[in-house]
């Protein structure tokens, strides 16, 4: 039984990383994080984006939110059942989150695959603060934060957001945060919760610097403005912004099974 | 005669421990002792969510966890137990067992080699208790006399998946080592098995 990873082990690994991640810098695929409210018009821009990178020859991976094979159908289930207070929706989604990154997003950005993110912990900061819980607290869950080398943010206002889920679909319970609102009309509870959900994303797209897109300009101007936006992006050196992420990462896959985290 | 004053707010009291079996006894033990009038305290354990028999129940491609995975499912059950089982025993009035609580989790998450720092932070949103013990138990509990599992060998058994990384022996070391210390400290007082 292999069991636990020496300490002597993990320092020298530990001492070894800065020089890993500078090798691996130029190899290393690109993360890019889409954000934004429901109805915001991102997954479409997502898709758009993503023909493009592979029309580019690049090697494409996608990942979604809360779409995690291992706890999906544990947040699924309490969501069907209206079971879930705001701490458990939070630590659940964290708990999706982690696994598809350590699992997916890492693992393929290391092979120099590029990243497309539809919603990232961006989305989890937004609405659970939303809901009322403390952005430090949260902003712990998810640390030490992978970092994307671009976020593009989808700004639109509550009445826009809440207009164009209306003209598609009743919001669902979570969806349309009826859990803190306490509103039965669903509709008018979404308006009232996309409201602080879109005051919490614009804090954070200040803080963060996200690349913000006016998501009320049509489909065809938002995606030129998205690609000549990554076109001018400068990475984020994975030695100066994610280096505390990756040592985590590349500790965690020195003492897991192949199958785990697969090369 | 009924009284209109608010019941006085209960006893959060907290059992620490790894072997689910000497658990269970300290909370009858624990439950017996602190009787709010003729009714015995009230006890909260693992996986009231039912989190973790889903868990189990996954399909076998799903692939495993990791340890900060881990221990945000637990902080999920943790959190169900507090809203569900604790907080309402509480406002009752009624004193309540929680066993495993805080320091258990965060004994468990270091023998998985998580931070302290990370893991204090993640169970912050849980109160502290008013009294917390550590049952008594001896430093191996052979596999083929345990008739329960903990939430250790559950934890255990969720990492290792098909594989053997994860050696229950040496993580129930680490627990009760990380226990010891803890009392040494004064963080809890030894309940005996």
């Amino acid at each position: 039984m292999s069991n636990f990873f020496p300490v002597a082990q993990r320092r020298q690994l530990r001492r070894r990383v800065p020089a890993l991640l500078k090798k691996q810098e130029s190899k290393r695929g690109l993360l890019i994080a889409f954000e934004g409210p429901d109805g915001s018009g991102k997954t479409t821009q997502r898709k758009l984006f993503q023909d493009w990178l592979k029309g580019q020859g690049h090697k494409v991976v996608m990942t979604k939110w809360n779409s995690s094979e291992l706890i999906k159908p544990l947040t699924k289930a309490r969501k069907t059942a209206q079971a879930l207070s705001p701490r458990e929706f939070s630590l659940l989604h964290a708990a999706d989150f982690r696994h598809r990154l350590e699992t997916e997003i890492l693992p393929s950005l290391w092979r120099g695959r590029m990243v497309v993110a539809d919603r990232y912990l961006f989305t989890a900061l937004a609405r659970d603060a939303a809901r009322g819980l403390d952005l430090h607290w949260l902003m712990q869950m998810y640390s030490p934060i992978l970092w994307p080398d671009v976020v593009f943010y989808f700004a639109v206002t509550p009445e826009t957001s809440t207009q164009r889920v209306a003209a598609d679909r009743t919001p669902k319970y979570y969806e349309a945060g009826q859990d803190v609102t306490g509103f039965e009309d669903p509709l008018a509870s979404y308006q009232e919760f996309i409201g602080r959900v879109i005051q919490e994303y614009e804090a954070l797209a200040l803080i963060f610097q996200f690349v913000t897109i006016d998501a009320e300009k049509s489909i065809h101007e938002q995606h030129k403005l998205l690609r000549k936006a990554f076109e001018q992006a400068e990475r984020r050196l994975w030695t100066e912004w994610n280096a505390d992420a990756l040592t985590e990462w590349l500790d965690l896959r020195s003492r897991m099974p192949e199958a785990v985290l697969e090369e | 005669m009924r009284s209109d004053r608010p019941p006085t707010p209960g006893k959060l009291i907290a059992l620490e421990g790894s072997a689910a079996a000497l658990l269970t006894n300290g909370c009858r033990k624990l439950a017996a002792a602190n009787k709010t009038g003729r009714a015995a305290a009230g006890v909260s354990r693992w996986d009231a969510s039912g989190i973790f028999f889903e868990m189990g129940m996954r399909a076998s491609g799903a692939g495993v966890p990791s340890p900060k995975t881990l221990m945000l499912l637990h902080a999920a059950d943790l959190s169900f137990r507090l809203r569900w089982e604790l907080g309402p025993l509480l406002d009752q009035g009624r004193h309540v067992v929680a066993a495993p609580y805080v320091e258990s989790y965060i004994a468990l998450g270091k023998a998985f080699g998580v931070s302290r720092r990370w893991l204090a932070d993640l169970f912050r949103f849980a109160p502290p208790a008013a009294e917390s013990y550590r049952i008594e138990e001896p430093a191996s509990v052979p596999g083929n006399r345990q008739s329960l599992r903990s939430y250790l060998d559950n934890s255990v058994d969720l990492l290792n998946g098909e594989s053997l990384v994860w050696d229950p022996a040496r993580v129930r070391a680490q627990v009760l080592a990380y226990l010891d210390a803890l009392e040494r400290r004064g963080g809890c007082r030894r309940l005996p098995a």
